[in-house]
């Protein structure tokens, strides 16, 4: 059989699937993260609660809560699926091999979620309902439940950066590839930075407060929560560049933006700095200070963060076989799993992707633009957009004029070979090098209007080619019949 | 179609499976898919539901009607999250045996599949405006302030279930995937359009929202009437909707059914009129007969097995929507989930079955029997003192669970 798993290709050309993606998981992150800390934090102001029989305390906790409910629960819990959604429609081959090892751990994080879910309701609207101590006990399930669906998912993240040991790749085994030394690194760094979420986004709870002694006491609580776990997250943060591989490193040294240490120290330091500033005066922590700190939190820290997270795994999306544009590119003989190279070399992509229109499948003048079209789409767009915006537009890679010869030299020499680091290799067919060059060429220089008006003449003059075939047909036919008469 | 053409999707649907496998009998993904979608709906049904309800009450100058709104309300607002979290499991069953096909359907309307979310948070943000801008007024005969917003988060929640109606459609075609994929000659990578559905089918799923919440409305008199400060005539008033809800429901429910069956694509060949083509209608309208005769009176135990009846019911029905499914791919086009390649994986199996059973049988227990008798309670609740010993039990569960999770890791890092 010569056809490999590969699904049509989604191409958003304005900002790019890949945001798309990235957009929803930092979202994800901070609804989640939040979620998560504020469940720990609400087991021990329960506790507190109940063992010095405060009041106050617990109506924080419905008022945290309730405001959880609206904003990080209801989106979190929709954006966590979403996650799924926007992977499996800009990069189904990644998310399906995450699946497939790890189905059973994100079943089993499933039913911490409906604990979850049905705990943060009961958490808000028993307050007063029920004695402290069984809102107490009630807190508690809550929160550990939560830290388990953290605890849970760290795992399978770490797996889209390399699988937890190397042996995975020999002998397969859902715990060889869940657990390494990666994981745990960055369980204690989500962890810590959880909580530093959690203060920040409860600056807007406490900012409501009306008693000035109780805000002080909140202020100065979350202020620690907030300053120990951003210390202790900073430094588990460069352990953890300490435990990705170093192709990992390379990437980041190489691609990331020059924005991104200086946005993550200054966001950093100006977290701290806000904590300090509102312990020492809790007047200063309004509404506005504390939306506008989480806001700059996701935008400046987050964002940065989990963008560099996904650009270090480069060429791959998943368990270091699955390529960024979903081809396999390599054995994993512990889980029965051939790479998809050795078939493409062979037939080339058009011949092996499963979606190819039979127009498409082999190379000639009069499909050339159209071909190039979708090996660029299948093999680049997930990285690189053919637009003018979206991610890492194409047309920034080649100088202006570039020639046909030149660019089917580059493709030829550096593409099918895979020779530059962070790419996958992307073998072709001559034919497939010279559809690819021509579309990269024509998209280079006249851009989407080039490219729509030359598609609109092949596919007419297939039009044409047709309609003179049923013509030739039509006669022979009548030809027959007269014959036969 | 002829044998060739598909032998030719049967090929591509195959190659698109995912090579890592699945880690058990590919049949308990497909009863858990069941079982779990079966929840889901449920869920989803009671949302819309007291949704309507909500709505009703706050356009209809009528106490009883602005009451039950309200108290409907806070059933819609949960009914949202735990059909939002119980669809999550449905939803990774799915990939995991016709990962091929929900793959395909999901990337050819990716706007759709992308919007779906946003919608969703939208719908959810709706419900919650209208909830905060009428919280606050103890008096819950007056009337409700937006209710502009409810309508909205109404009609968004519809959206939303079309979306997916219309991808779980686009499973059932692979043999127009690839013309799909190509309009007018040239192809499509945009994911714009929405490709196959079938409106009775979907009317049908909505429709039964009104005997479900039927069933809601004759348990809710029964959970509340217990309460010494209950309003019994309002209570009384409430379940005898229900009753009409759950038997004028069924009949409409049965008959989208039987247009759904007569719609149903020719590559199902006689679906319609096998036994799982018929024993899901016959259902619907078994919901009737069963109100008619058993909830006649006081109905003190079967009012509250109005509920577990919808579910048994919906259970059926999503066994047949699967055997329809199964039918069409693996009799007409020859994929059978039952073949796909299995990498044994004894250990995260056995920790999902445990952790569903022990930590989730025990926690649920604690919580609901803790929400149910506070919600009967006048004042706070104190639980008795086995209650009591049931929360310290699950806490321990809990801690155990977690302490395994990482003496196990560590055991394995360490090898």
């Amino acid at each position: 059989m010569d056809l490999i798993s590969l699904y049509p290709t989604w191409y958003e050309p304005s900002v790019g699937s890949g945001w798309v993606i990235a957009l929803i998981a930092t979202f994800h992150v901070l609804a989640s993260h939040t979620s998560v800390g504020a469940a720990l934090l609400f087991a021990y102001l329960s506790h507190r609660a109940y063992k010095e029989d405060r009041d106050d305390l617990l109506d924080f906790v419905k008022k945290y809560g309730l405001f959880l409910m609206v904003f990080t629960y209801v989106a979190g819990s929709i954006t966590g699926p979403g996650i799924w959604y926007s992977t499996t429609v800009a990069s189904p081959n990644g998310i399906g091999a995450l699946i497939h090892s790890f189905v059973w751990k994100w079943a089993t994080e499933w039913v911490f979620f409906v604990i979850e879910v049905v705990g943060v309701y009961m958490i808000v609207y028993l307050v007063g309902k029920v004695d402290k101590k069984t809102h107490m006990k009630i807190s508690v399930i809550f929160g550990i439940a939560s830290l388990a669906t953290m605890i849970i998912i760290v795992g399978i993240l770490s797996f889209m950066m390399m699988p937890g040991k190397e042996i995975w790749f020999e002998e397969g085994g859902y715990l060889n590839g869940f657990y390494g030394t990666n994981t745990f690194i960055q369980t204690g760094m989500r962890i810590a930075f959880m909580f530093t979420m959690t203060a920040i986004v409860g600056g807007i709870v406490v900012a409501t407060i009306k008693d000035p002694a109780f805000k002080k006491e909140m202020t100065r609580k979350l202020g620690w929560l907030g300053i120990i776990s951003t210390i202790i997250g900073a430094a588990l943060f460069q352990w953890y560049i300490t435990s990705v591989p170093s192709q990992a490193l390379l990437v980041m040294e190489n691609r990331l933006p020059d924005y991104f240490g200086p946005s993550i120290i200054a966001v950093l330091s100006g977290t701290l700095a806000y904590f300090i500033i509102t312990m020492i005066r809790p007047q200063f922590l309004v509404q506005g200070l504390a939306g506008g700190m989480a806001i700059l939190f996701l935008v400046a820290g987050l964002w940065p963060e989990e963008t560099a997270r996904e650009s270090m795994r480069k060429p791959w999306v998943a368990g270091q076989y699955v390529y960024s544009n979903q081809v396999i590119g390599r054995d994993v003989p512990g889980m029965d799993i051939k790479s998809d190279l050795p078939t493409i070399e062979r037939v080339g992509i058009l011949q092996a992707h499963p979606f190819t229109p039979d127009h498409l499948k082999v190379v000639n003048e009069a499909n050339m633009i159209q071909s190039g079209e979708f090996i660029a789409m299948t093999y680049c767009s997930n990285c690189h957009s053919p637009s003018e915006t979206g991610i890492r537009p194409l047309h920034r890679y080649f100088p202006e004029g570039v020639t046909q010869a030149r660019m089917e030299k580059y493709v030829k020499g550096v593409l099918t070979t895979g020779n530059i680091a962070y790419m996958p290799k992307m073998p072709m067919l001559d034919s497939e090098v010279e559809a690819l060059s021509a579309y990269l060429v024509m998209n280079n220089d006249g851009g989407q209007p080039a490219i729509t008006a030359a598609i609109a003449e092949e596919v007419e003059h297939r039009n044409r080619m047709l309609a003179a075939q049923k013509a030739t047909d039509k006669v022979a036919i009548l030809d027959n019949v007269q014959e036969a008469k | 179609m002829d044998a060739s053409q598909v032998a030719q999707i049967t090929e591509m649907m195959y190659a698109l499976r995912n090579p890592a496998g699945v880690p058990t009998y590919p049949l308990i993904f497909i009863g858990l898919g069941v079982l779990t979608f079966a929840l889901h709906i449920l869920f989803v049904q009671l949302m819309l539901g007291t949704s309507i309800i909500t709505i009703f009450g706050a356009f209809k100058n009528d106490d009883k009607w602005r009451r039950l709104g309200s108290a409907m309300l806070e059933i819609s607002k949960v009914s949202v999250s735990v059909a939002i979290v119980i669809g999550v499991a449905p939803l990774l069953f799915v990939q995991v045996v016709y990962d091929p096909h929900w793959y395909t359907s999901n990337v050819l309307s990716a706007y759709w599949v992308i919007a779906f979310i946003i919608i969703l948070i939208f719908a959810y943000w709706a419900m919650y405006f209208y909830y905060f801008q009428n919280s606050k007024n103890k008096d819950k005969t007056v009337q409700p302030k937006a209710r502009w917003s409810m309508l909205l988060s109404l009609a968004l929640m519809l959206t939303v279930g079309f979306i997916m109606h219309s991808l779980t459609s686009q499973i059932l075609h692979p043999d127009l995937w690839k013309s799909w994929y190509m309009q007018n000659g040239v192809m499509d990578y945009s994911g714009s359009t929405l490709h196959a559905y079938n409106l009775w089918r979907f009317a049908f799923f909505i429709s039964m929202a009104i005997p479900v919440t039927g069933g809601m409305l004759v348990t809710y008199r029964r959970f509340k009437s217990v309460r010494s400060d209950a309003d019994q005539a309002y209570l009384t008033w409430a379940a005898e909707i229900g009753k009409t809800w759950i038997k004028v429901g069924s009949i409409i429910s049965a008959l989208l059914y039987v247009a759904w069956m007569m719609t149903i694509p020719e590559t199902a060949g006689d679906f319609a009129t096998s036994f799982w083509g018929i024993i899901a209608g016959v259902m619907v309208l078994f919901y009737a007969v069963w109100a008619q005769f058993r909830l006649k009176g006081e109905a003190k135990f079967c009012s509250y097995m109005a509920l577990p009846m919808a579910l048994v019911i919906g259970l059926v029905i999503a066994t047949s929507r699967e055997m329809l499914r199964y039918g069409i791919l693996n009799d007409f086009f020859h994929y059978d989930f039952m073949d796909y390649k299995i990498v044994w994986d004894w250990y995260s199996t056995g920790l999902f079955f445990l952790t569903f059973a022990i930590v989730g049988g025990a926690t649920l227990a604690y919580f609901l029997t803790v929400a149910w008798q506070a919600g009967q309670t006048v004042g706070v609740y104190t639980p008795s003192p086995a209650v009591d010993k049931l929360g310290t039990v699950v806490i321990w569960i809990m801690i155990l669970w977690t302490i395994q999770f990482f003496v196990v890791g560590f055991y394995v890092w360490a090898q």
